[in-house]
Formats: C-alpha cells, sequence, structure tokens
C-alpha cells in the first residue's frame, strides 16, 4: 500500500498534520516509535512516570552524546553515562501527554528579530520568512481544537488576537494568585492570567480537568489536557484514514531519486522485523534533534550529507529556551493576604505570567529583547520533594532528625516558584550531528548535541530574575533563590532544519518543505531560526497546522 | 564526571566487572548475600519512633530488593548498591548489623565521610524514600502511612499494577 502521507512521529506537530490530513480525506500513516498508552490507562504513579525510564528509551538501548565545554575544550559524553535523557515522552502523542501546558504565542516582533534588534555578534539570528499574520489564523484554529482555556487581558506585549477571548475561561486558581496579583500591583507590574492547555469545561469526547494535583509529567486521565492523542490523533482515527504505527523505529528514509523520497525503512520494536513504508508525502515530526538526525542518517548516494543538506545546515542552529528559575518559601507564620489553609489546597493552578519583560526599552538599561515569566507552586511529586530536603551542610539527615524536618517541610510551607522563557540566541556552537561511533540498539548512528550558548542569554536571563525575586519578596516569601545559567532544558529544543527564503541558508522553505526535496516536509519545532520567549508548543501546533493544510493541497493537485 | 567512575571513586573494591555483566537473576543472589546489611542501614535511617513510618514496618527492604532487580532498573546502580553494602561490611569486619544503635551511626558517619560511602548511602536513601512514598502497590508506604505523616497523598488515578504493565 502507498500512503497519501507519512509522518513520523505522534506528538503535537506529527498529529496537527494527521488530524489536517485525515479530516481533507487523505490516507495516513503515523509512525511512532513508543507504545499507546490510552487516557484510562494513564495513573499518577511518580515511581513509573517520574523516576524511571517508562515513557522514554532506557539509557543504554538508545541516547545521545553530549558535547560540553570543559576548560575551554569540548568534552563528549553519552547520556548512558551522565543520565541526562535527550527523550521527550516517546508514546503516542509523544510529550505533549506530560506537558503542563502553559501556552502563549509569539508576539509579532518575534518573527523579525534581525531586523528589530539588528547583529548580534557571535549569534546567527534570522527573520523568519513569515510574519505573525500568516500564523494567527492557526494560532486560533489551534487554540479551539487543542481547547486551550484563559482570559484575554490588553497588554501591550500580547500579540493581536482575531477572536475576542479564549473559547473556555480559565481553569480554577490556587487562592496563591491573590498574593501575585496584590504583589504585582504593587511593584507596578501587570500580572496576566496564563493560557493553559487544560479545558476547564467539557468538550466533545474530553472532559474538564479534575484538579488532579498531578498534571505536568504525567498523562491526564479525563482527556481535559491537550495532547496531540487527544485533540488531535483521536478524531483523527474517526475519520478512518489513519493507520497509527505505534512501536515503529524508523531507520531512515530512502530517497532513490535525487528529488523524492520513496519510503521509510522501519523496525516493529516489538519483534524486530524491517519493514518499507511507501507515501507519497513524508514527514518527519521527531523533535528538533531526532529530526534532524533521521535526514542526516539517511545519507546516500543521491544524499551524501544527509537529506534535504544541499545547504549544509542540516542540524544547526539548534536552539533551547534559555532562562532559568527561581523559588521561595511562603510560610505559615508569616503569610499575609491569604488564609493558610487555602494556600495549601491541592489541585487547583497557579495560571499567572508576567509579559512586562518580553522587550525591555529602558533608560538606564537599554534596549533589548527579553522575555516572560510563568509562576507555578513546586511540582507536587512527594519523592522528589523529600529528597530535596534530606540533607543539611553537605550530610545526609537521617533517623528522628529527618523525619522532623519533613514533616515541618511539607505541612507548614509551600514554595512558589518562577520560571523565565526568553531567547536563546542561534550560534555556531550549537547543533546536532551524528556521532561517529555511537550507535543504537537498532544499529543507527546516535545524535550528537554540542550545547554552546551566547552569553547574551545569561545576562537577559538574569536581569528578568532580579525582577521576579523582588515579586517574591513583596509576597513575603523566605530563603528566595533563583538560578539561571546556560544549562539548556532538553524539553524545550527546537531548531536544526530552519526555515528560510534562500535555499543556500536554510533547510526548508517558507511551507516546511524541503528545498531540496518536494515530498519532503519537518513540522515539528526545527523549522524555528528563533525561539521567542515563551514555551514553543502552542507555535508547533499553529505551525503544523499550517503545514498540514499546505500539504493537503500539494496533494489535492498531485490528482 | 562520568556516572561510573562518580560511583566507583574512592572505593577499596571499585565495581567488579563480573558484577557489572550479570544477568538479573544472578543477582538475585549477590543480593541476597548483602540483604541483612541492607537492611539494618535502612532500620538505622529509618527508626521507630520518628514522625517518618520506619523501614521495618513499611517493608522498605523487599521494595528495595524487587526495585532494583526489575529489569528496568539502571544496572550501573544495581551493582552499586551491593559492592556499596559490601564495602561497608569490609570497614566493619562483617559486623555492621550487630552493631549497637550508637555504633552504628559512628561507622555510618564514618562511610559517610568517603565519597563512595557518601554516594552510597545517598542511594540507600533514595530507594527507601521511594518505598516509604510511593503508590502502596509497590508493597511499601502500607496503608499510605508514609502519606498520612507528610500530609501529602498521591493523585488519583493511582496506579494498578507496576510500572504500568499493561
Amino acid at each position: 500500500m502507498k500512503y497519501d502521507a507519512v509522518i513520523v512521529g505522534s506528538g503535537a506537530s506529527g498529529g496537527a498534520v494527521a488530524y489536517t490530513l485525515c479530516k481533507a480525506g487523505y490516507k495516513v500513516a503515523v509512525l511512532e516509535k513508543g507504545r499507546l498508552i490510552k487516557r484510562d490507562e494513564f495513573s499518577k504513579d511518580e515511581l513509573a512516570y517520574c523516576r524511571r525510564d517508562i515513557v522514554t528509551p532506557n539509557l543504554f538501548d538508545e541516547y545521545h552524546t553530549i558535547e560540553e565545554k570543559v576548560d575551554g575544550e569540548w568534552v563528549t559524553t553519552p547520556t548512558y553515562e551522565s543520565g541526562w535523557s535527550f527523550w521527550n515522552g516517546n508514546i503516542v502523542g509523544g510529550s505533549s501527554n506530560l506537558m503542563s501546558g502553559m501556552l502563549h504565542r509569539m508576539h509579532p516582533d518575534d518573527f523579525r528579530l534581525k531586523s528589530k534588534y539588528g547583529k548580534i555578534e557571535g549569534a546567527n539570528v534570522a527573520d523568519w520568512p513569515i510574519g505573525y499574520e500568516e500564523l494567527e489564523p492557526y494560532y486560533t484554529l489551534a487554540e479551539e481544537l487543542i481547547g486551550i482555556s484563559g482570559k484575554y487581558e490588553k497588554h501591550p506585549f500580547e500579540p493581536p488576537r482575531s477572536t475576542p477571548d479564549f473559547p473556555q475561561p480559565p481553569t480554577k486558581e490556587n487562592d496563591v494568585v491573590k498574593l501575585i496579583d496584590k504583589s504585582c500591583k504593587a511593584l507596578d507590574i501587570v500580572p496576566l492570567v496564563t493560557p493553559r492547555a487544560v479545558l476547564s469545561q467539557d468538550k466533545g469526547h474530553r472532559n474538564a480537568c479534575y484538579y488532579s494535583n498531578f498534571c505536568g509529567s504525567y498523562g491526564c486521565s479525563s482527556g481535559a489536557k491537550g495532547s496531540s492523542r487527544e485533540a488531535l490523533l483521536k478524531p483523527a482515527l474517526a475519520t478512518g484514514n489513519l493507520t497509527l504505527m505505534s512501536n515503529t523505529y524508523v531507520k531512515y528514509l530512502h530517497a532513490g531519486k535525487k528529488d523524492e523520497v520513496e519510503y521509510a525503512v522501519v523496525v516493529d520494536t516489538i519483534t524486530g522485523k524491517e519493514k518499507k513504508i511507501f507515501a507519497k508525502m513524508f514527514v518527519v515530526a521527531a523533535q528538533a534533534h531526532e529530526s534532524a538526525r533521521l535526514l542526516l542518517n539517511s545519507a546516500n548516494e543521491h544524499h551524501p550529507h544527509g537529506l534535504a543538506n544541499s545547504s549544509g545546515e542540516l542540524g544547526k542552529n539548534l536552539i533551547f529556551s534559555a532562562g532559568g528559575s527561581g523559588q521561595g518559601e511562603l510560610h505559615q507564620e508569616s503569610l499575609k493576604e491569604i488564609k493558610f489553609e487555602d494556600l495549601m489546597k491541592t489541585g487547583l493552578f497557579v495560571n499567572r505570567s508576567i509579559m512586562d519583560w518580553y522587550f525591555i526599552d529602558d533608560w538606564w538599561d537599554g534596549k533589548f529583547k527579553g522575555g516572560s515569566v510563568e509562576f507555578m507552586f513546586e511540582h507536587q511529586n512527594i519523592i522528589s520533594r523529600a529528597l530535596k530536603h534530606n540533607n543539611e551542610e553537605g550530610r545526609l539527615v537521617w533517623g528522628k532528625a529527618l523525619g522532623q524536618k519533613l514533616v515541618k517541610q511539607f505541612t507548614g510551607q509551600k514554595n512558589i516558584r518562577f520560571e523565565i522563557f526568553n531567547d536563546w540566541l542561534p550560534n555556531d556552537d550549537c547543533f546536532v550531528s551524528l556521532d561517529e561511533t555511537h550507535k543504537d540498539k537498532y544499529g543507527m548512528p546516535v545524535g550528537k548535541l554540542r550545547l554552546g550558548a551566547h552569553p547574551h542569554d545569561l545576562e537577559v536571563g538574569k536581569y528578568i530574575a532580579k525582577k521576579c525575586e523582588k515579586v517574591l519578596e513583596e509576597m513575603g516569601a523566605e530563603n528566595i533563590y533563583s538560578s539561571v545559567s546556560s544549562v539548556p532544558p532538553q524539553n524545550l529544543i527546537a531548531g536544526g532544519c530552519r526555515f528560510g527564503n534562500d535555499p543556500k541558508t536554510s533547510v526548508l522553505n517558507k511551507y516546511c518543505q524541503a528545498h531540496d526535496l518536494p515530498n519532503l516536509f519537518v513540522a515539528d519545532a526545527s523549522f524555528m531560526p528563533t525561539g521567542g520567549s515563551v514555551p514553543y508548543t502552542w507555535t508547533i501546533y499553529a505551525n503544523a497546522l499550517r503545514v498540514g493544510e499546505y500539504i493537503a493541497k500539494a496533494l489535492r493537485q498531485r490528482k | 564526571m562520568k556516572r561510573r567512575n562518580f560511583l566507583i571513586l574512592g572505593s577499596l573494591l571499585g565495581i567488579s566487572s563480573p558484577l557489572i555483566g550479570k544477568s538479573s537473576r544472578e543477582f538475585g543472589k549477590s543480593l541476597k548475600e548483602v540483604e541483612k546489611t541492607i537492611r539494618s542501614v535502612q532500620q538505622h535511617l529509618f527508626p521507630e519512633g520518628s514522625k517518618l513510618p520506619s523501614a521495618r514496618s513499611m517493608n522498605t527492604t523487599q521494595f528495595l530488593l524487587e526495585t532494583v532487580s526489575h529489569p528496568t532498573f539502571d544496572k550501573d546502580i544495581r551493582a552499586f548498591v551491593i559492592e556499596g553494602a559490601k564495602e561497608l561490611e569490609i570497614r566493619e569486619k562483617g559486623q555492621f548489623s550487630s552493631l549497637s544503635s550508637e555504633e552504628k551511626e559512628r561507622a555510618l558517619r564514618s562511610y559517610e565521610k568517603t565519597n563512595y560511602g557518601s554516594n552510597w548511602l545517598s542511594r540507600i536513601m533514595i530507594l527507601s524514600m521511594e518505598g516509604i512514598l510511593s503508590d502502596p502497590v509497590y508493597g511499601s508506604n502500607i496503608k499510605e502511612a508514609g502519606w498520612k505523616a507528610l500530609g501529602s497523598y498521591g493523585g488519583r488515578p493511582r496506579p494498578t499494577t507496576r510500572y504500568i504493565e499493561l
């Protein structure tokens, strides 16, 4: 059988393309390396989901090698040695199953960062080949399909919308938001309600959030979370046009001709059996670093440096979300404005963001691109919270002293956190290539990630962290600290297959179609030349819906 | 630092390669040999009369043995758990389990002063806390006693099988 389209990966972007094509009547196969975990099979098992490799590969079987600069030299370490996994939810629906769902649109100026702020020495900033206005209809479509709850409030750095407000009101909030709001206002800061990919009301086959208290890092048991599996793959399956192949690892794509991919060579991860899957169109959506790796691993005599790599740009300009986080303790005895028992209520969200520092234009600090801030409680995981407090001055605390310390920690205070998202400047020292010696258990070279950061990212992160610490101070928090570093968050990864108008400097065209091979698309965050200063997920959903529509049009024209 | 080097830093034995190469069944035998030592250490870290439930009442040793024997468990750490217990016994001339509480405290604090001992004790602490504070389906945290002590409960739905074995 020859499918209209084969999609490699079932996460946010793979699901969005599959949804669009299946709804348009095309036959689609989605190839997913991981297994299918259905809604009623998810649970809040901290041990399984957060402390073992249950939804990601065992690092001795599949891994990456990581290059970091140590004393001026690039040092390579396989992740099975470091334990630093770069896998993010290898199950049907991908990491969208496990997200916290704090979503924002990128700002119109994020699409033209170079034009607005000029060149930064040592960074490869480039304008996007499309503008916000081209993506806006798809942000709106994603908002409806995924079910993003929120409340629109006017703010100079909030992107314009084509609809007046979100399709659903915000999820229920912990009283701590009153304290955040009051403290921000005292500091002349405008707190905004965080848009969240979690339903506050029932929607079709999905039920509203039931406030389990364990959202991020876990699958959702009501279908409220807007994962690719719930929001896109289920409706796509209902069309009868989708063949969902879980436990299917793609070794490489075969392009026997200069300008066409013909089939994918895949392995059944249960039986080990290898087969070919043919299609008219191929869509790679395996998450940025793995998409580039797959195309590099697909090199042959027609494409000696990998598919879609005539520019030599494949794998280059990998980006992450820069920034950091901070925390403060809200203690029972010093809590103001709200009741301690209300603060300790579990399950309710802290839907607050600050966008005031997205663009900085200050007489003293200067003019530069800043970032966004999210507030949240410390993750409610019990084991990991307890383990954070089992040492003092470099010695383990045990015995009765441990019992006293933990009970006090858990019952007498609650920790409030902030996370900063700012641009990770693309640079020559951040890219993915193929490791020359290391191979995974399927015999394919593993991805080698060089993780160099631009010093400017740290300056921006620190600038915002100082302002956030002031908010926590105003809230009456104690033991406030923040940490901004150039260590990348492995779950916020983009770039590696830049889109652009010039085939000499980009891998994909403005529709995320390979310049070199018209039937090859990359739909995940790989296309992003710059990442904005918000989590990528909404942009990934929106762009993949746009790409899906373009592929449907191309398939119609082929007929 | 690479993890394997980090684990064995300062060890008298080093992680022996035969142990790394063993299957989980063969590990069962090696684990059995150090079970008594591990049990004594866990009972010292989580004693009776604390605000947290004790290791003895929560079956933490059984939890630890089942956890490290599971095929998904990291094989380096599995070997480290065994070797670290052996090393403690070498230091204490095979008598650790029969020491008094004060002597155990002295022995463990002294072991903690070595990088190796500190890493091993941290690991035993992690594997004990994982039991006491994970879902009762894993056989420890009996009647949710660990969660009750901290006033924090796991989310719903609870797992019905270990490690989402579907």
